[in-house]
């Protein structure tokens, strides 16, 4: 039952990504490698469209991979588990929320969680730093990261600036 | 402009529509619109929410919508944030996916991806940078944080086992605490 599978695996990426939009890419490509929803080369092409399209990227995947599986009750079904775990949890936070504040295994738990949802976010980064670079795309990648040494720039700016070189990379014709 | 239920969707439909390039845009924009333009809540109540969202499981873009429409009309306000803020990714994405297989054949289209999948690595590098500076505080941290990231590296454990051994990890340090009779956090 693809629907059911949907609902399980989405609402447990709402459940466990902790850090953010990019934090549910652990769970993404965990899927890629285990199931055959979509591949990991496809993904990551599902992120770039996420990165240039409204709405946070988490959302956009689990619209995308619900759509690709199943059509489009499969995007509701999808989109709609991501995000119930958050509806759940915050609704229910809202009510509690000075007891939550100051609870002191709530507060150890975050503080173990965040560096665990940084190290998963870097395995993510290096993972995709190696399966998708080249000469010419580590070039880009330095002088990027040069520019956001010198100074904080808007996110736009970046996915801006890589696409055109990227539009001028394959009329040169040296893609892949 | 009143907090009516349809007014809140549409003021979150807005903000999702200009949400482009991940969550943590979301701040400057809700900052713009229900701060400055509409005065529905004050910038220290968004700032307690931001740090909230980020600290519990989901996206931050979904919870931060969440903490507000609640703030604004309890429950039904709630879904009236997040159902605002999905909508225009859910049918921009919808409408992508048909044409997609199409386009993606174009050598352009694949130029572009190319690219943008490069700024996306400069957009993740940043996030572990911010992530990183407000989590990996001390030896201990730092531990967790390595122990993590080699298990997902080399070992391929799913993610959320990690996350889940991460809680386990951060109860039984509080229960440590508490015994010792220290109490609180070091």
């Amino acid at each position: 039952m693809i629907y059911l599978q949907l609902f399980l695996e989405f609402f447990h990426i709402g459940l466990f990504s902790f850090g953010g939009g990019y934090a549910t890419l652990p769970f993404l490509f965990h899927i890629a490698e285990t199931k055959d929803w979509y591949s990991a080369k496809q993904l990551t092409d599902m992120i770039a469209i996420s990165s240039i399209t409204p709405g946070p990227v988490g959302v956009n995947v689990a619209t995308f991979a619900g759509y690709t599986t199943s059509g489009i009750l499969g995007a509701l079904i999808a989109t709609t588990s991501v995000i119930l775990p958050s509806i759940i949890i915050v609704i229910i936070i809202s009510k509690l929320l000075q007891q939550f504040k100051h609870n002191p295994y709530v507060r150890s738990v975050i503080y173990t969680i965040k560096p665990a949802g940084c190290g998963l976010l870097a395995a993510v980064g290096v993972n995709m730093f190696l399966n998708n670079i080249n000469l010419f795309g580590m070039v880009l990648f330095v002088a990027l990261l040069i520019l956001s040494f010198i100074k904080k720039r808007d996110p736009l700016f970046y996915l801006g600036v890589s696409a055109l070189f990227g539009l001028l990379y394959s009329f040169v014709g040296f893609i892949k | 402009m009143e907090k009516t239920l349809y007014n809140i969707y549409k003021t979150f439909f807005k903000v999702g529509t200009l949400l482009l390039g991940g969550g943590y845009v979301i701040l400057p924009l809700l900052q713009s619109e229900l701060v400055d333009k509409r005065d529905w809540i004050d910038n220290d109540e968004l700032c307690e929410y931001t740090a909230l969202s980020q600290s519990i499981p989901g996206l931050i873009a979904a919870n931060l919508s969440i903490f507000v429409g609640y703030k604004l009309k309890g429950t039904m306000g709630a879904l009236a944030a997040i159902s605002g803020m999905i909508t225009p990714a859910f049918l921009c994405i919808v409408i992508l996916a048909k044409v997609l297989e199409e386009i993606i054949k174009l050598q352009f289209v694949q130029g572009i991806f190319w690219g943008v999948g490069i700024g996306v690595l400069i957009l993740i590098y940043l996030a572990i940078k911010e992530i990183w500076n407000k989590s990996v505080i001390d030896k201990f941290t730092f531990g967790v944080f390595f122990v993590v990231f080699l298990f997902s590296v080399l070992l391929k454990v799913s993610p959320a086992i990690l996350i889940i051994a991460a809680i386990f990890l951060g109860v039984i340090r509080q229960f440590r605490i508490s015994r010792s009779g220290s109490g609180g956090e070091k």
